[in-house]
């Protein structure tokens, strides 16, 4: 009944194997069958972990007020976590969640690999990682963990992430878009002992400052996490000084095993067992762009990323992602220790977000993640630098498949349409004060979120990688990149149309402002493909808006004679205002942003992503529909076409009215003409057989298929079986 | 344990509790007793009388026949309209629209927030008799439509709620 070691074993390996064998033979987390100490003494137990959670809060906050970064002041890209000898996260911080697991992942490889003998692990030691493939997203995660030991004895670690805006990789940023191997991504460290004695080593950190843009993020913001660590590692030791250390032990493994515990039970108190099936896609355009590497056959790509879960009656949850393609020569790939971390954040925010949020919800799961596909790349080469490309739209369906089982037991509040990518901009060359510098402009962090199943979803106020969500202050920005803002506003229209809108996005402007060499490169566009769906009759939202930039442009003299300048894109989705106010040359460009610098005086704008809709759009609350068209949320031509609304509006004092007699005639001719135009699907089945038939498909949607058939059975079987296919047909 | 009256349960789904109290209850432990509560409401808005099993979606329904044969596990609009038993796919016995036209397509995504109808088809699946827009799927050309749900009812019933589930006649 009580298998936690009371002493200390021989090595961490050897625990590490008897913790997996106890959890494998037991079924339960350290073998704990009973939650003895929980039973015996709630409020020390209960006292024990609220503690642990206010340290790994409070040095979260005191590492922000350290770092020198807007990502991690401003937008509080860190997250602090306290782990087991063998790497299970115990308590964790707010903040970007993601890392819990990846973080247990590389804990567990050094361990695995032989760290305790070399390079040894002792009191003092610092440990850095920013390596996917041992346990990380991508190479702007740099984590850093510190053992923590009581009486000689190691019995914990205390670990820290930021993301870090500038990683020195082939094009400025973090998320380094133009990476198509690992060696593009930028400067990466696997497992590194990097400091000794609570010191960072000398000679790490001449590696950061001669081979990253902006040396001060990344060295002041791994200066912030050591602090955390310390300050864990302080407060642990002092925490167990006064319950024991025996107490400390136990009782830290029966909270994991408490958490994988109430996983199960808030699937079965919140969900329908059952198969639940989606899929998202994303589409990737580099055509006839500078700087991309021969390595690829294919310049434009389509993915496809099926998802089934199982809710078995035990309620445990395996997600199967068989039938996604094949991992490429780009910066998309995901390892395993990303895809875990995708469905560790994804948990905390739908189900694992009350009591003990730990590692136990991830052990109450299990993942099909098969071999060669993105989703884990049989090369260690393969880049990963903007994996949240793949890894959101992937985890997007997880968050709507676990929704319908929330809606079918009456939990509309918890029903989300889910995650949508939110595209980055990443940018480097002479700033503004004349020096070199590189810098990812975070404010992406606060895109739309997908609709709820009883209420919009969130404006400009959330992502799926954090839910404190931040878009961060303008001036902050401002004192990091050689860019003014023109302005920053709503997108309207780009939340998707539903009985419950879709959050929406916002975009932004800026002016180029006192340099010579601006280099902007994007990353994370989904173009010509939605890479979220919407709900129950919801519509997605738009899919990733195109780039608009001018160059050489005439805003000087516009200054001088006081005409009107851009602030915004506009509402006219077929003119820009930058069309409309100024001269220059134009660009027009889909998908991510790559191109030759900009200098003072060029405009650049860029939109981030809205979020899909909930329920029949002609459902909507017409007065909710006023309201949007008030607040600039939703343009006139929308509020008729998708939600069938009448509207009186005066532009001049911005009121709208309902014209409530008009709308109910409009909706009824809305259903009568969907049923005019609509046809049985089983007839539309047929017409759409002989397309298949003839392959008569674009190369990318031929490319598509040929390789999720080549690598899936079980994808070629189902297409086959549901066009009635002869057997030997081919793509 | 938490519970909530009906009226609160029926403000909460339709989005009208004020804000606080739906935030005070999302951050609260469940209602336990909320299914069946949440049955009841549903039961009283259909146009039908065929006992609801399980919502499968805003206006989907599993439900037991009264008709014969009696007891049938089926899918059923809340108009009354029926779409098959429910281990089927419900969407193959719908009406579907896929905008395939540039005019179309710019009736929801105008201008610069279109897609590419080449890539992408966005498949608007419709009940044939009330014509409300049940599910919008987006899928490259050519991929099959999806079954979204099939729910394991009997361990649903048996297992984790504890009742049993109305007698379904066997299958010829």
């Amino acid at each position: 009944m009580n298998t936690v070691p009371e002493t200390k074993m021989n090595t961490l390996k050897e625990q590490l194997l008897e913790s997996d064998r106890l959890l494998k033979e037991t079924g339960h987390y350290a073998g704990l069958q009973e939650l003895k100490n929980r039973t015996e003494d709630p409020m020390k137990y209960e006292s024990l972990h609220t503690n642990l959670r206010s340290i790994a809060v409070e040095a979260r906050e005191m590492a922000r007020r350290i770092s020198a970064s807007p990502g991690v002041r401003e937008v509080g890209e860190m997250v602090v976590a306290l782990y087991t000898p063998e790497g299970d996260a115990i308590s964790l911080s707010t903040g970007i969640m993601v890392h819990v697991h990846t973080m247990s992942r590389f804990i567990k490889w050094m361990i695995q690999n032989g760290y305790e003998e070399d390079p040894g692990i002792r009191p003092g030691d610092i440990f850095a990682n920013n390596d996917a493939f041992i346990g990380t997203v991508h190479v702007p995660d740099v984590m850093d963990v510190m053992p923590i030991y009581y009486e000689g004895e190691l019995i914990g670690w205390a670990g820290a992430v930021a993301h870090e805006l500038e990683v020195g990789g082939i094009t400025p940023g973090g998320d380094v878009y133009l990476a198509q191997e690992r060696f593009t991504e930028g400067l990466i460290v696997s497992a590194e002992k990097v400091g000794t004695n609570d010191s960072l080593r000398r000679d790490y950190l001449t590696r950061v400052e001669r081979n990253v843009r902006m040396p001060i993020y990344w060295i002041l913001d791994q200066k912030a996490k050591v602090a955390s660590c310390l300050e864990m590692r302080e407060k642990v030791t002092e925490l167990i000084d006064d319950v024991g250390l025996d107490y400390f032990k136990r009782t830290t493994r029966e909270f994991i095993e408490e958490g994988r515990r109430s996983q199960l039970s808030q699937v079965q108190d919140l969900m329908v067992p059952g198969r639940y099936r989606g899929q998202n896609f994303y589409g990737h355009i580099t055509e006839g762009k500078q700087g991309i590497l021969p390595l690829s056959e294919n310049a434009n790509l389509l993915y496809s990323i099926p998802l089934e879960l199982d809710v078995s009656s035990d309620g445990k949850m395996h997600l199967d992602f068989e039938g996604t393609g094949s991992w490429g020569y780009h910066s998309m790939n995901c390892t395993p220790a990303g895809m875990d971390g995708g469905l560790f954040v994804a948990l905390t925010q739908s189900m694992n977000y009350e009591g003990k949020v730990n590692d136990g919800a991830w052990m109450a799961t299990d993942m099909n993640l098969p071999e060669g596909t993105w989703t884990n790349p049989d090369s260690h080469l393969a880049a990963t630098a903007t994996s949240w490309s793949l890894m959101l739209p992937a985890f997007g369906i997880f968050q709507r498949l676990i929704s319908r089982g929330f809606i079918s037991r009456g939990f509309k509040e918890e029903a989300f349409v889910g995650q949508v990518n939110s595209p980055m901009v990443e940018m480097g060359g002479q700033s503004q004060y004349g020096d070199k510098f590189g810098m990812a402009l975070f404010e992406c962090a606060a895109a739309g979120s997908g609709a709820i199943g009883m209420k919009d979803g969130i404006d400009t106020g959330y992502v799926g990688w954090n839910p404190e969500s931040d878009m961060g202050n303008i001036e902050v920005w401002e004192q990091g990149i050689p860019m003014l803002y023109m302005g920053r506003s709503i997108s309207a229209d780009s939340g998707g149309a539903g009985r419950n809108r879709g959050g929406t996005a916002f975009s932004s402007m800026w002016l180029v402002h006192n340099t010579d060499q601006l280099t902007i490169a994007t990353s994370e566009h989904s173009s010509r493909v939605f890479d979220n769906a919407g709900l129950c009759g919801g519509y997605p939202a738009p899919t990733a808006h195109p780039h608009f930039a001018v160059r050489n442009t005439n805003m000087d003299q516009l200054v001088e004679e006081e005409k009107p300048l851009p602030h915004s894109l506009g509402n006219n989705p077929n003119q820009t205002d930058l069309e409309k106010y100024v001269d220059g040359d134009f660009e027009h460009v889909e998908g991510p942003y790559i191109d030759k610098p900009f200098k003072s005086g060029d405009l650049f704008a860029h939109t981030y992503n809205g979020g899909g809709g909930y329920g029949d759009p002609i459902e909507r609350d017409p007065l909710d529909i006023a309201r949007d068209v008030e607040n600039g949320y939703v343009t006139m031509e929308i509020a008729s076409n998708a939600h069938a609304v009448v509207l009186d509006y005066d532009e001049e004092k911005n009121e709208c009215k309902v014209d409530t007699k008009a709308t109910v005639k409009r909706r009824e001719e809305v259903r009568q003409s969907r049923l005019n135009k609509a046809v049985p699907v089983q007839e539309w089945i047929k017409s759409e057989r002989k397309k298949v038939m003839e392959k008569d498909f674009v190369p990318e949607v031929q490319n598509m298929y040929k390789d999720t058939l080549n690598i899936s059975e079980k994808f070629e079987k189902e297409f086959k079986t549901f066009w009635n296919l002869p057997e030997d047909f081919t793509m | 344990m938490k519970s909530y009256d009906k009226e609160t349960i029926q403000d909460l789904i339709d989005g009208k509790l004020p804000w606080q109290s739906t935030k005070s209850i999302m951050s609260q432990y469940k209602d336990e007793d909320r299914f069946f509560k949440y049955l009841d409401i549903l039961q009283d808005r259909v146009h039908f009388q065929d006992q609801i099993l399980l919502p499968i979606g805003e206006h989907l329904y599993i439900v037991a026949k009264e008709e014969k044969p009696k007891g049938e596990r089926v899918v059923k609009c809340g108009c009354g309209h029926e779409f098959g038993h429910y281990t089927e796919n419900w969407k193959l016995n719908a009406v579907i629209n896929v905008r395939e036209e540039e005019e179309e397509i710019a009736e929801i995504y105008p201008g610069r927030l279109s897609y590419d109808a080449e890539w992408m088809e966005l498949r608007e699946f419709f009940c044939p008799s009330c014509a409300t827009l049940l599910e919008v799927e987006t899928a490259v050309p050519g991929y099959p439509i999806v079954f979204d749900f099939l729910p394991y009812l009997e361990t649903f019933y048996h297992d984790w709620l504890g009742k049993e589930l109305p007698a379904e006649p066997a299958s010829d």
